[in-house]
């Protein structure tokens, strides 16, 4: 019997499966294939566009990976192959690899193009709605379950959380820099303020577990919770799926075709 | 100082994504059919890992001020497993970390398996069989379960680094041997506020709400494994981890000893009377694999230290 059926969400399944074949295909995309990014930057900027999002605004959300590429930074040293420029600072000697340059530059824009196909995904269907789909493509039923509780619920523990974070800052161990009073307490006694948050929290979690599960009792629910379901499936989803194996292809032969450098 | 554990897309190989992709799903799916033995969707259980899911959103807002500018936040696998059990915390943090990588874009769709792989398999799963395997070992106290659960917490975030270091190189897109101390130096910080904030909020729900911790320990006392068992499991993982890493190890002299070579007093030093593995090597192997097998050793014995110290620990509880 399902029960604490929400009012039912949009088909995005045929979205899923194009934002993954898209992802892959740039995953696959070789090594220093500046031109085949670009195009399908165009396409995913294009696809903002249509939808009513700025690509501007787009691609500065994209920034968000960025950091990430930290960690292919000592490539750009550490690789001894097409040697760049070669020089001395201090006592060290220092080059520049051509090839750690490309994979860190292979790396930057393919996480910088997911990214925005990923917000791309998010901003034209709730998170309801792609939990739904995921639970209609499959998903198991507690993982799916477990999902749609996890969103319908998080504004209120975020909100609880946001109260108890304006309470700690009013009455002490506000971190330096946001305002102006001083620091409260060692490190340790700033962990345990922190700790004693996040135990508080959970109580409170805790305890709305047991009235929701109350609740589903109250209302006879003995199987799934249904939660997120969808209130009517695509009927051509099919189609659609098979036009993204298509565009994953022609990426990947984008990527065969077009100059690298 | 934020922890750099949600890899974006385009970092990883799509041979190492898919290949985690693979062992994230077998894995959650024997944590799904350990969780389905016990309750319908409708159960308790599920409901109260779905508001979990929330719960750690919420509490990874909680930030931990260190000095001026910088402040740590609790990434919250272990403090999950302990306070879900093992099995059902892995699963949370795969939600959380699924609804993160959606919603927020923090982490790839392609990265989602190696992502939760290292915070929600490596990280929450083995962070709490490590946990439970020391507060056992340390006599089950309430001061060993947080002493298991500071440790576990630290090494969950040192191990998550260390995965996700690993398979940036299997990828091509790190050098190992610069980004490993650099991934572990950063994280060993950011896993000492881990590990602070995770003992005291236990320490929190133990004070406040005990019967929640025993209700949670009774229910896996039938079905979870012996605190040897953990043991092994968790020298298990340690194995792996030394054995990736040891085939990534320099030839090159370390840091004390460039110095010492430099300023020239590098034969000065007196040797050790005996020596087990010389140079990390054992007699009759070459290359690499002498490296492997003395890292394998090293971890037996270790192991084997573990052991005898569990039986000294139960036989004093006996007693």
């Amino acid at each position: 019997m399902s029960l604490l059926r929400g009012p039912g969400q949009r088909d995005a399944r045929a979205a899923i499966i194009t934002t993954l074949c898209v992802a892959l295909a740039i995953a696959l995309l070789p090594a220093g294939s500046y031109l085949a990014y670009a195009v399908v930057w165009l396409g995913v900027a294009t696809a903002a566009a249509l939808s009513g999002i700025a690509p501007l605004a787009l691609a500065r959300r994209g920034a968000i990976a960025l950091p990430f590429v930290l960690a292919a930074l000592p490539l750009l040293f550490t690789r001894s192959d097409e040697i760049l420029w070669n020089g001395t600072v201090g006592s060290a000697s220092i080059s520049i690899s051509g090839a750690g340059l490309r994979i860190l530059l292979t790396a930057a824009a393919k996480a910088w193009i997911s990214v925005q196909l990923a917000i791309l995904l998010v901003r034209q269907h709730p998170i309801e709605s792609i939990v739904g789909s995921l639970r209609a493509l499959r998903l198991p039923d507690a993982l799916a379950t477990g999902a749609g509780l996890t969103v319908r619920y998080l504004d209120l523990l975020r909100g609880e959380a946001s109260r108890m974070l304006r309470a700690r800052s009013a009455r002490s161990a506000s971190p330096l820099g946001t305002t102006r009073e001083r620091i409260g307490g060692t490190i340790p006694w700033r962990a345990r303020v922190t700790g004693n948050l996040a135990g508080a929290l959970f109580l409170r979690a805790y305890a709305r577990a047991a009235r929701v599960e109350e609740a589903a009792n109250a209302r006879g629910a003995t199987g799934s919770l249904s939660l997120g379901a969808l209130r009517e499936r695509d009927p051509h989803v099919a189609a659609k799926s098979g036009l993204a194996v298509a565009l994953f292809a022609l990426i990947t032969v984008a990527g065969a075709v077009l100059p690298r450098m | 100082m934020l922890p750099l554990l949600h890899i974006p897309d385009g970092f990883l190989a799509p041979q190492v994504a898919l290949a985690l992709w693979l062992a994230t799903a077998l894995v959650l799916g024997i944590a799904l059919r350990k969780i389905g033995d016990r309750n319908s969707t409708a159960g308790p259980q599920t409901i109260l890992m779905g508001i979990s899911g929330a719960f750690i959103f919420a509490a990874q807002m909680f930030n931990f001020p260190v000095a001026a500018g910088t402040s740590g936040h609790l990434l919250g696998g272990v403090l999950a497993g302990y306070l879900l059990g093992p099995w059902a915390g892995s699963v949370v943090m795969a939600t959380v970390i699924g609804i993160q990588a959606l919603l927020f874009q923090d982490g790839g769709l392609l990265a989602l398996g190696a992502n939760t792989f290292n915070m929600g398999v490596i990280g929450t799963l083995g962070g709490t069989f490590v946990a439970r395997g020391i507060g056992a070992t340390l006599g089950g106290t309430r001061l060993a379960a947080l002493i298991g659960v500071g440790v576990a917490a630290w090494l969950s975030v040192m191990a998550a680094a260390g995965f996700t270091t690993l398979q940036l190189g299997l990828s091509g897109t790190t050098d190992i041997r610069l980004g490993l101390p650099a991934m572990l130096g950063t994280h060993a910080l950011i896993g000492i506020g881990e590990a602070l904030i995770s003992v005291a909020a236990l320490s929190f729900v133990a004070a406040s709400a005990p019967e929640i911790l025993r209700t949670h320990q009774a229910r896996d006392a039938g079905t979870s494994a012996s605190p040897a068992r953990r043991l092994v499991a968790a020298a298990g993982v340690i194995v792996t981890v030394v054995l990736c890493a040891s085939l990534f190890a320099s030839a090159s002299p370390d840091g004390l000893m460039k110095i010492a070579h430099d300023l020239g007093f590098s034969l000065k030093g007196s040797t050790a009377p005996f020596e087990l593995f010389a140079g990390y090597s054992i007699p009759g192997f070459e290359g690499p694999i002498a490296t492997v097998v003395a890292g394998l050793l090293g971890v037996l014995i270790v192991a084997a230290l573990l052991v005898g110290l569990s039986k000294i620990a139960a036989r004093r509880r006996g007693e």
